[in-house]
């Protein structure tokens, strides 16, 4: 009677411990897959110290350097995105590389290699598409922007790139189409998978960044000095069906998709003054409810935890050492803090 | 005859010969056998402290290498290098790379836009002796002796006659060097001129840790070639009078190896020239004495981004020896400074005045006090006092204890790219300010054939308005927030003893630094209460030194402790040791003809090791060196 209740409590374990991933088998989840949040952190520039630590909500505390940890070797890069598909985590480094983990594990299962400033990446097709600024030119302009095509979803040689407007960043794969979003042109590129050519562009207000969907809505987020804009996007046709703009001065392009239509960006005065802040905004009219939700310094990226319904700030804390995680409330109240690695810059949320 | 017996008075000192090499009677005047261009007694004023000699001696193993592997190989100091023949910056007991001041016959030379100096561009090629003063001495040479000085100077001899050098080093990774030097002297006149040229492929194999298995690959982009001459002249002009003039023009073009996970393939030139005209006129118990002196620094990064300054000093000053137990050294500096950097220009006046006691109340004490005020464009620096004293408590006849103590104010005034960089410059900076106090213990002990030289000093020191670049949205801007309190250990031992034809010597050294940041720059940040980033707790340094005839030999080992990469100190590099061998043979033909040749392993035990996180440094390693003296 024991070895049966013993075994009806491992398999009932076992069961909890079982997700479906998206092709439907089922496998068990790894330790960086459940129980806390993935941590990107950037690095400092010059360094190369960018890495990714996991917050445990058990231990309430974040395992630091967890890619060195897997593989016994250094991220060795500045960590610009963190981007996940099918069990694979795609770390994508600006300073030329794309590392494929386990998203289990972290151990490394392949890399790209070759790269200049990649910003992002997607897989689509069972092809891994990168986002890349290029080269700078001698006025660190990047004149030489592409989007490398890799073959093997699990890191290979570039196997092309498609030139692309200056300053690629976000990517969005929708019918067939690769579309990207063009930061200092201010341009949305249509990709033809098919072909992996270009086949139009369309002219954006506001300096575009991230794509990201509301419900079953696409929007593009763009911004200038004065305004915020979620471009939203027709599927069907990829056209500008309309645009929402905000009236939020000096916003970053940091945000975070909250409940209720709201959403979390990170405003900053700059130099000299340098005041950041939190601005709560409502997608649905553009309304900004709140201008400073929560104010501070060292803002360097946002996230939000939909379960607990709280907001996540990353402090670079001046890049003198590690930065910090503030955890704030939807009344704006600090909850917590606590020590994430060099310039964290974002998060995913493992629950 | 008459011309090579000099006159001078006391505050001369005879700095490239040592101690043993000149004969000082107590009146006013001294008796030179080997006539040479005098510099400044840095010992005079600086009761208390330590100041260490390199020599010709000292240097000749480091034939073609820049000062920053003599400094790292045979000293207990630490430099921040970020790869072979890259930026070494040095730091003093703890200090950044900009508290140290570097001088050349006497001339400040850190770049005034960044502060410091790049050690990797002082090649020893042209330089004859090193003096490193450790420890604060701002009241001594001005701004950025927090942690200390550092003096290079050229040796210049009279009455020598005519003198040829050649010399090579061919060595790993495509290392070819080669120098010329010329010399010519008679009683009256003397002068030098040495030109040299180095190379480097610097493509050392190295562990790409940022691939998959970390394949060991050849640097790709490390290229070095640096070059330049020297001119010294010489004048006794008369008995009572000597001008000195020296110009040394060094350019480097490097590739800059980047670090590790990066493939940037940046290249930088720098181009400096350095010019002095140092006249000293002596007049019983007085000696004045006045040096011009120009320094220009280029700077070109990646050929668009173009830095240039051009500094041009004057001071003068007398030194006078009032009788057998007290001399003072009452004197000024002006300086003026252009800069034209790549996103500002600025020029900036300084003067400074400054005044030195030197007091004997007996003859085994010594009380040294100095005073300097410092104004930069108007802004008043601290005014920096500082006091010393040696007290030879014991002396046997084969042991000499004596006791030290110093106590000093320092500052270091924001440098141009601190004010005026734009955009970030902050030109409301206030100077960085330190106070430090010392105590030391030297003993001198001759036992069973052993000649012993042991020194210990313990050091504090605090630093307030320490300043860091911040972030400010995408702006870098610098402000005075951190302090600083610096403690620590400096213990030096020299071991000679002659058996039979061997001469066997050693040299021990342990440094211990505590560098403990006392303030958070943010709410957030955990930086209080840690050792600053890149400040290894320990060093310690051995070298064992075997000569025998023509023959010699050294066997040198160093042993760095882990350093923080940043003020949390989370993460960190790991401690490395590395082991030197070398030998030498000098040939002796034509009466006075000499050849030198050495052979070197660097890195013996082919260690790999980073002194900066992921920037490597070349495993085992050779080189080859030939000089001929005709």
């Amino acid at each position: 009677m024991k070895k049966f209740t013993s075994l009806l409590l491992s398999l009932w374990a076992a069961i909890l411990l079982i997700s479906c991933n998206p092709d439907g088998n089922e496998v068990p989840l790894g330790e960086f897959e459940k129980g806390g949040i993935l941590i990107m952190n950037e690095g400092a520039f010059g360094a190369n110290d960018g890495e990714v630590s996991f917050y445990e909500f058990a231990q309430e505390s974040a395992r630091p350097n967890i890619f060195e940890a897997a593989n016994n070797r250094p991220f060795a890069g500045l960590l610009q995105d963190l981007v996940e598909h099918n069990g694979h985590i795609y770390l994508v480094a600006n300073t030329g590389k794309v590392e494929v983990v386990n998203a289990g594990d972290f151990k490394s299962v392949g890399a790209v290699e070759g790269l200049d400033i990649s910003r992002s990446a997607i897989v689509t097709n069972n092809k891994l598409y990168i986002s890349d600024w290029g080269p700078y030119d001698a006025n660190f302009n990047s004149p030489d922007s592409y989007i490398a095509v890799v073959e093997n979803v699990k890191g290979d040689p570039i196997a092309t790139k498609i030139p692309v407007e200056s300053r690629p960043e976000g990517l969005f794969a929708v019918n067939n189409q690769l579309l990207v979003a063009s930061s200092a042109t201010r341009k949305l590129s249509v990709i033809n998978l098919n072909q992996d050519t270009v086949s139009r562009t369309l002219d954006i207000t506001g300096r575009p960044s991230f794509f990201f969907e509301s419900g079953n809505n696409l929007f593009l987020y763009a911004h200038d000095a004065s305004n915020v804009y979620f471009h939203e996007i027709n599927k069907s046709n990829i056209t500008i069906s309309r645009t929402i703009t905000v009236n939020l001065s000096r916003a970053t392009s940091n945000f975070a998709l909250g409940t209720d239509n709201s959403i979390y960006i990170i405003t900053s005065t700059g130099w000299p003054d340098y005041n950041d802040a939190v601005a709560k905004v409502n997608l649905s009219n553009g309304s900004v409810s709140n201008p400073e939700f929560f104010k501070g310094s060292g803002f360097y990226g946002i996230g939000y935890r939909n379960s607990a319904r709280e907001i996540y700030i990353a402090d670079n804390n001046g890049f003198q050492g590690n930065g910090s995680v503030i955890v704030v409330n939807e009344s704006g109240q600090e909850v917590k803090t606590f020590t994430a690695g060099r310039g964290p810059s974002g998060f995913k949320f493992r629950e | 005859m008459k011309k090579a017996l000099i006159i001078a008075s006391l505050w001369i000192s005879f700095p490239l010969l040592g101690k043993a090499d000149f004969r000082m009677h107590l009146g006013d005047t001294l008796e030179l056998n080997v006539v040479e261009v005098k510099g400044p007694d840095l010992e005079k004023y600086a009761a208390g402290q330590q100041l260490l000699r390199l020599q010709e001696k000292d240097l000749q193993d480091f034939r073609g290498d820049a000062l920053t592997e003599v400094l790292q190989r045979r000293t207990g100091l630490f430099l921040r290098q970020h790869g072979p023949g890259m930026l070494a910056s040095l730091t003093m007991r703890g200090t950044s790379a900009g508290h140290n001041a570097v001088f050349w016959n006497g001339l400040p030379i850190n770049s005034p836009s960044l502060g410091q100096a790049d050690f990797s561009i002082l090649p020893t090629a042209a330089i004859d002796q090193v003096d490193i003063h450790l420890g604060s001495s701002g009241a001594l040479y001005g701004t950025d002796a927090i942690g200390g000085a550092v003096h290079l100077g050229t040796r210049q001899l009279f009455n020598q006659g005519h003198r040829l050098e050649v010399g090579s080093v061919l060595g790993s990774f495509g290392r070819w060097d080669r120098s010329l030097a010329y010399s010519y002297s008679n009683q009256a006149f003397s002068t030098k001129t040495r030109a040299y040229r180095q190379h480097s492929r610097n493509d050392f194999p190295f562990r790409n840790l940022s691939r998959i298995n970390t394949p060991i690959e050849r640097m790709p982009n490390g290229e070095v070639t640096q070059q330049g001459f020297l001119q010294d002249l010489a004048w006794n002009i008369s008995i009572r009078q000597q001008l000195h003039v020296a110009i040394w023009y060094n350019e480097a073009d490097r590739q800059i190896i980047p670090i590790i996970g990066s493939n940037t393939q940046d290249q930088q030139q720098d181009r400096n020239l350095r010019a002095m005209l140092d006249y000293l006129h002596f007049e019983g118990k007085n000696t004045w004495n006045v040096k011009a002196g120009i320094v220009f620094d280029e700077l070109i990064f990646n050929i668009a981004a173009v830095n240039k300054t051009q500094q041009y000093f004057l001071s003068g000053e007398l030194d006078r020896n009032w009788n057998d137990r007290q001399s003072s050294r009452t004197g000024f500096r002006l300086t003026q400074i252009d800069g034209q950097l790549d996103t500002y220009e600025a020029q900036e006046q300084r003067w400074e005045l400054y005044h030195s006691q030197k007091i004997l109340p007996s003859p085994h004490l010594t009380l040294t006090a100095n005073l300097r005020q410092f104004v930069y464009d108007g802004n008043w620096a601290p005014f920096t006092p500082s006091i010393g004293g040696d007290w030879n408590f014991l002396r046997t006849a084969n042991q000499k204890l004596s006791l030290g103590f110093a106590a000093a104010r320092s500052f270091k005034v924001p440098t141009l790219n601190d004010r005026f960089w734009n955009p970030g410059g902050n030109p409301d900076l206030l100077p960085e300010d330190s106070y430090s106090s010392e105590i030391s213990l030297q003993q001198e002990l001759t036992t069973n054939g052993f000649a012993i030289k042991q020194h210990l000093t313990l050091y504090r020191m605090w630093v307030d308005n320490w300043i860091i670049w911040l972030p400010r949205g995408n702006i870098w801007s610098p402000e005075n927030i951190r302090s600083v309190i610096n403690s620590g250990l400096e213990y030096r031992a020299q071991v000679e003893k002659k058996m039979g034809a061997n001469h066997w010597s050693f040299t021990g050294i342990y440094n211990w630094v505590q560098a403990i940041n006392q303030t958070n720059s943010s709410a957030n940040d955990q930086s209080k209460g840690n050792q600053l980033p890149y400040t290894p707790e320990h060093k310690v340094m051995g070298t064992l030194d075997w000569q025998r005839n023509s023959w010699s030999a050294f066997l040198s080992s160093h042993w760095v402790s882990e350093r923080f990469v940043a003020t949390d100190n989370q993460l960190s590099v790991a401690p490395y040791e590395l082991v030197d061998i070398g030998f030498r043979y000098q040939f002796n033909f034509l009466n006075t003809k000499k050849l030198n040749a050495g052979f070197h392993i660097n890195n013996l035990l082919d260690k790999e090791y980073h002194i900066m996180r992921l920037r490597p440094m070349p495993g085992r390693n050779y080189q080859f060196n030939c000089t001929i003296t005709l």
